[in-house]
């Protein structure tokens, strides 16, 4: 059958094979794109409405003089601090998380499950618990003890990181898991120390997973919401998911889309040069990874 | 050129790996573990007169149960008014987790065992709702929910009839909806990665067997998906239960109140922080049971791998 | 009526030796709490809430602290600085704040809050550096006695001249030594005329449609505890809108779950947003959000749709909000120039223009605001006049114990039991 199939089959094999299954893969593939697509197109409606469209423009990103995302200064604090946030907790999380996930894949005994249990625990706890407790930190605690959790971009830095922590330790030892002991205790039989065998060829090696950590911990952050709000110390630490919180349900002009735009064609952009750098470090091998590692199902 | 190499590397010092392992360890204890036990201190505590802002209280041994009466004795019964938030959680959850499932499943079985040329390119649309924020998607439906928003206009094709619905008003079905909406990408992703890992050669030795496609799923790739069904259930509805956003965007009204949105107006109001701190630890109490299959079912999956 | 004695144990609890131990502001506020008493009345007395209550028949001079002293004279704003308020959304001009920021060469940075209690829980953790609050009058006394504001250095504030000679000696603040009125408004209930086929005002008790399915579908009322609790006293012909009675908040709990059961409202305070845009056709409002909401109908919608109802003589609730300087902030000076910015009369009128919040200026004519253009003739009824400051019922602080009592009806209430 597949040797005489044209490329018209071909095309149109997966509806073949799966009426059924492929409906609602193209209705779901609608229903969860097109809402946010329209979002965007209003970005660019001339009018004031979010819901009537009255033609093509630009003035909401940068015509209006006063409500544009180039000229109101409360929308280029919150992109900025949005960006921000994203980079400082990437920075922190990535090395962080990739120390973390080496330790614990050799590490043996009971110290090291418990520690294996916080990274899960910080994985699948519902964020709002960890935001309320952190928020408590920040208010009850500051004038009476020394702790570095203030609202702001400390205490935002603080919660996001510790949410994060554990994408790069899955990650990272999934893969760790795939490539195995060989290369390393290989280094080790030619003469290389343990230390220099871990930066030599264990963390070459790893580079894929650590990319895609970063890219997955980058485009979380700037997503985020419930901890960036509890722990947000005002306007100029207000970022974008906040800021949409905050006046989707009041009057937002679609300048509001305009800049939830900028930070879903960041996240996009984060995502496509990850994934090609990913490419790059992985294109000799049949399988890196996978999927699996982004949901933490090492 | 490399460094010189000593000729036979030592094997790595027993202190190695701990020490890697430590910042991170500590991090978690410091920012995850302690604050808490911070919330007990706070829930056990008590409250300045003027400003009404709490107090924690950290020895066990003074702690004073006032608050956590309050709330407890408010869970059921007469003066139960928290009753009926805690069963619309759980009712709202349930529902939208089964149509997640309902809707990722297929989905993530098209991805992972039909579609073949252009997987690559469906993988990429799959994923994408996951990259863009929770609140711009929200948003989307903000908008497209409102009175004269797009979908009342093609509901009255365009102004045709006069059924108008008003999907922001305080609609449990629209909150469930916006639920699902919402939390879809997280449980496609490790659906797929649980479909994708069943090995074809399974799935093609039922077929030699003579079952028909609707068989061979239900006899050999739903009992092998089926860890991965619990994991991507259990990872959709955790994040759910805390949720406070979704039902303050698109219904802001109390009918429609969840366990987060208690929390959420406690936490801000002076007076009411022991309150909020009770709900925080009996959120974390009801998640205890999820998270610890999650955690169960992930260990399982590394102990079979290594 | 359980809780309330629950809350009493609580605050019995609360010994010197734990405030003490908490330290920080919390250990200013027990700092508060002996100078008041001599040391002696701790907070073991029932009567423990320090702060004194004003009101209209117990004007209060607040006291100033030492350590929270006034700024001097003559000073020029913190050059280069970054002026950082906290008020409600849309509730103060872009374009007021951008004028005010080219002329005197200072950045405005706007915080928004929900609620004013959110607020306060925000700023008294410390740290936000916010220099100007804009409270409503009842907050003065816990902002004061928690040294959470300054005193207004009062050279820099000429343009107090300009406003209701009421406002520059009120009884919630004699000598006006912290506070500066902002806007003046009423609480009453807004509707639209294509959504609602009664005439609202005319009904012998207006309040009732709220109650009212018949009435309209879409219904609102004002997330804020006091204001939303209080119109339910108000309905009931109990102009006590600060009762300490158990029997009166038992009422409101019964009247305020009668309305969950009939008509399901929200509880939001984006009415101005809301009513034009469709979402609601009936609601307790604000005054001034109800002006606002003309700018927000949707293009080519009347604006005489919308009309707003407060009773006649003047006997509902009738507010005004302040601004007030906090002593967290880092520009004390250029919060001054602020404060008498808006002062002034053109300008509070240009944010007039864009709040809908009538302010106290003497240069507004209240009986004239429709044939001046401020107000559309349907919404005559917006109009704010100064006699009804004394006809009007007032939101006054209460004692904390009975302030627990409210809360806990109106956290039930928003429960959605």
């Amino acid at each position: 059958m597949s040797a005489m199939t044209t490329n018209r089959v071909r095309r149109f094999a997966g509806f073949r094979r799966a009426p059924v299954l492929t409906t609602v893969t193209a209705v779901y593939l609608l229903w969860s794109l097109v809402p946010v697509l329209i979002a965007v197109a209003f970005s660019f409606n001339d009018g004031r409405s979010r819901t009537q469209w009255q033609g093509f423009s630009l003035r909401w990103y940068v015509g209006d003089p006063l409500r544009s995302v180039l000229h109101d200064d409360a929308l280029q604090t919150a992109l900025l601090h949005t960006f921000r946030l994203g980079l400082i907790v990437t920075l922190i999380t990535v090395p962080l998380g990739t120390l973390l996930a080496l330790g614990l894949d050799r590490w043996r005994g009971r110290l090291p499950a418990g520690a294996n249990f916080l990274v899960l625990l910080s994985f699948v706890l519902p964020e709002v618990l960890l935001a309320v407790s952190l928020l408590f930190v920040a208010t009850t605690l500051t004038s009476t003890f020394v702790t570095p959790v203030r609202l702001g971009t400390v205490g935002q830095v603080i919660g996001l990181v510790t949410f994060q922590l554990s994408y790069p330790v899955i990650i990272v030892r999934a893969r760790l898991l795939t490539i195995g002991r060989h290369y390393e205790e290989a280094a080790v039989d030619l003469g290389a120390s343990p230390l220099t065998a871990i930066r030599r060829v264990l963390l070459p090696m790893t580079a894929p997973a650590i990319i895609a950590s970063a890219v997955l911990v980058f485009a979380d952050v700037i997503d985020n919401f419930v901890l960036v709000r509890y722990l947000s110390g005002g306007a100029s630490t207000e970022p974008v998911s906040v800021k949409i919180y905050n006046t989707a349900r009041a009057a937002p002009t679609p300048a509001l889309n305009a800049v939830a735009t900028l930070v879903l064609v960041a996240s996009l952009l984060a995502v496509t040069l990850g994934y090609l750098a990913w490419r790059r470090f992985t294109r000799d091998e049949a399988s890196a990874g996978g999927l699996g590692a982004f949901t933490g199902e090492a | 050129m490399p460094d010189r190499l000593p000729r036979g590397g030592s094997p790595a010092p027993r202190w190695l790996w701990p020490a890697l392992a430590a910042p991170g360890t500590a991090w978690l204890l410091v920012f995850l573990v302690a604050p808490m036990y911070l919330v007990a201190a706070i829930l056990f505590g008590t409250i300045d007169p003027i400003l009404r802002r709490p107090i924690p209280v950290w020895n066990p041994a003074d702690w004073d149960p006032t608050q956590f009466q309050y709330v407890w004795s408010r869970l059921s019964g007469a003066d139960g008014f928290f009753g009926p938030a805690l069963l619309r959680t759980a009712l709202y959850v349930g529902t939208a987790s089964v149509l997640c499932l309902l809707i990722a499943y297929p989905v993530a079985y098209y991805a992972a065992r039909i579609a073949d040329r252009r997987r690559g390119m469906l993988l990429a649309a799959l994923i994408a709702p996951f990259w863009i924020s929770y609140m711009m998607r929200m948003l989307a439906w903000v908008n497209l929910l409102q009175n004269d928003g797009l979908v009342n206009q093609l509901i009255t094709l365009g102004g045709l009839f006069d059924t108008e619905i008003d999907w922001l008003g305080g609609r449990a079905t629209t909150v469930v909806l916006g639920l699902t909406y919402g939390y879809v990408p997280y449980m496609i992703l490790p659906l797929y990665a649980g479909l994708d890992r069943i090995p074809a050669s399974m799935i093609e030795a039922g077929r030699d067997l003579g079952a028909n496609r609707f068989q061979t799923w239900r006899r050999v790739t739903w009992p092998m998906s089926r860890p991965a069904v619990v994991t991507a259930v259990i990872l959709t509805c955790l994040p759910m239960l805390g949720d406070y956003f979704t039902s303050d965007l698109l219904s802001g009204n109390p009918r429609t109140s969840m366990v987060g949105n208690l929390i959420n107006s406690a936490v801000l109001t002076p007076g009411q922080t022991g309150q909020a701190a009770a709900f925080v630890l009996l959120l974390l109490l009801v998640s205890i049971v999820p998270m610890g299959l999650y955690i169960r079912v992930t260990r399982d999956g590394e102990a079979t791998r290594t | 009526m359980k809780q309330p004695g629950a809350w009493r144990a609580v605050e019995r609890d609360i010994s010197r030796r734990t405030f003490l131990k908490a330290g920080g502001g919390v250990a200013a506020a027990a700092g508060l709490l002996s100078a008041c008493g001599g040391g002696t009345a701790g907070p073991g007395s029932p009567n423990a809430s320090a702060v004194q209550i004003a009101s209209p028949t117990n004007p209060v001079r607040w006291p100033i602290h030492d350590d929270v002293p006034m700024i001097a004279s003559g000073l020029k704003p913190e050059a280069g600085s970054t002026l950082k308020i906290y008020n409600y959304a849309d509730y103060l001009s872009p374009r007021v704040i951008k004028n005010f920021e080219r002329d005197y060469s200072v950045n405005v940075e706007l915080a928004t809050f929900n609620d004013t209690e959110e607020a306060i829980g925000k700023i008294a953790s410390g740290g936000l550096g916010y220099d100007i609050y804009f409270p409503s009058y009842d907050q003065i006394g816990k902002l004061v006695a928690a040294k959470l504001v300054q005193p207004l250095n009062q050279d820099y504030l000429a343009n107090i001249s300009s406003v209701w000679p009421q406002f520059t000696d009120p009884w919630y603040d004699l000598g006006w030594q912290y506070s500066v009125p902002y806007t003046t408004y009423t609480t009453g209930v807004g509707w639209r005329t294509d959504q609602v086929n009664t005439d609202v005002a005319s009904l012998p008790n207006p309040y009732d449609a709220l109650w009212d399915p018949s009435v309209a579908d879409k219904i609102a009322i004002i997330d804020d505890w006091h204001v939303a609790m209080a119109m339910v006293l108000l309905r009931e012909g109990n102009y006590d809108i600060n009762s300490e009675s158990s029997e009166d908040i038992a009422l409101i709990r019964t009247r305020l779950l009668e309305l969950a059961a009939a008509t399901d409202p929200k509880v939001t305070i984006t009415m101005y947003n809301d009513l034009p845009a469709g979402q609601l056709g009936l609601c307790q409002m604000w005054s001034g959000d109800v002006v606002n909401a003309v700018y927000y109908l949707p293009k080519g919608q009347r604006p005489d749709i919308l009309r707003y109802w407060f009773p006649e003589d003047g006997r509902g609730m009738v507010d005004n909000d302040l601004m007030m300087i906090l002593a967290g902030g880092q520009n004390p000076v250029a919060a001054h120039y602020f404060l008498n910015y808006l002062l002034d009369e053109q300008v509070s009128l240009a944010n007039f223009g864009f709040t809908g919040y009538q302010p106290p200026q003497n240069v507004i004519n209240p009986t004239r605001l429709v044939e001046d253009g401020y107000l559309p003739e349907n919404l005559r009824t917006a109009t704010v006049l100064p006699e009804w400051f004394d006809s009007g019922t007032r939101l006054l602080g209460m004692p904390i114990e009975v302030e627990q009592q409210w809360l806990n009806v109106w956290q039930e209430f928003k429960a959605g039991a």
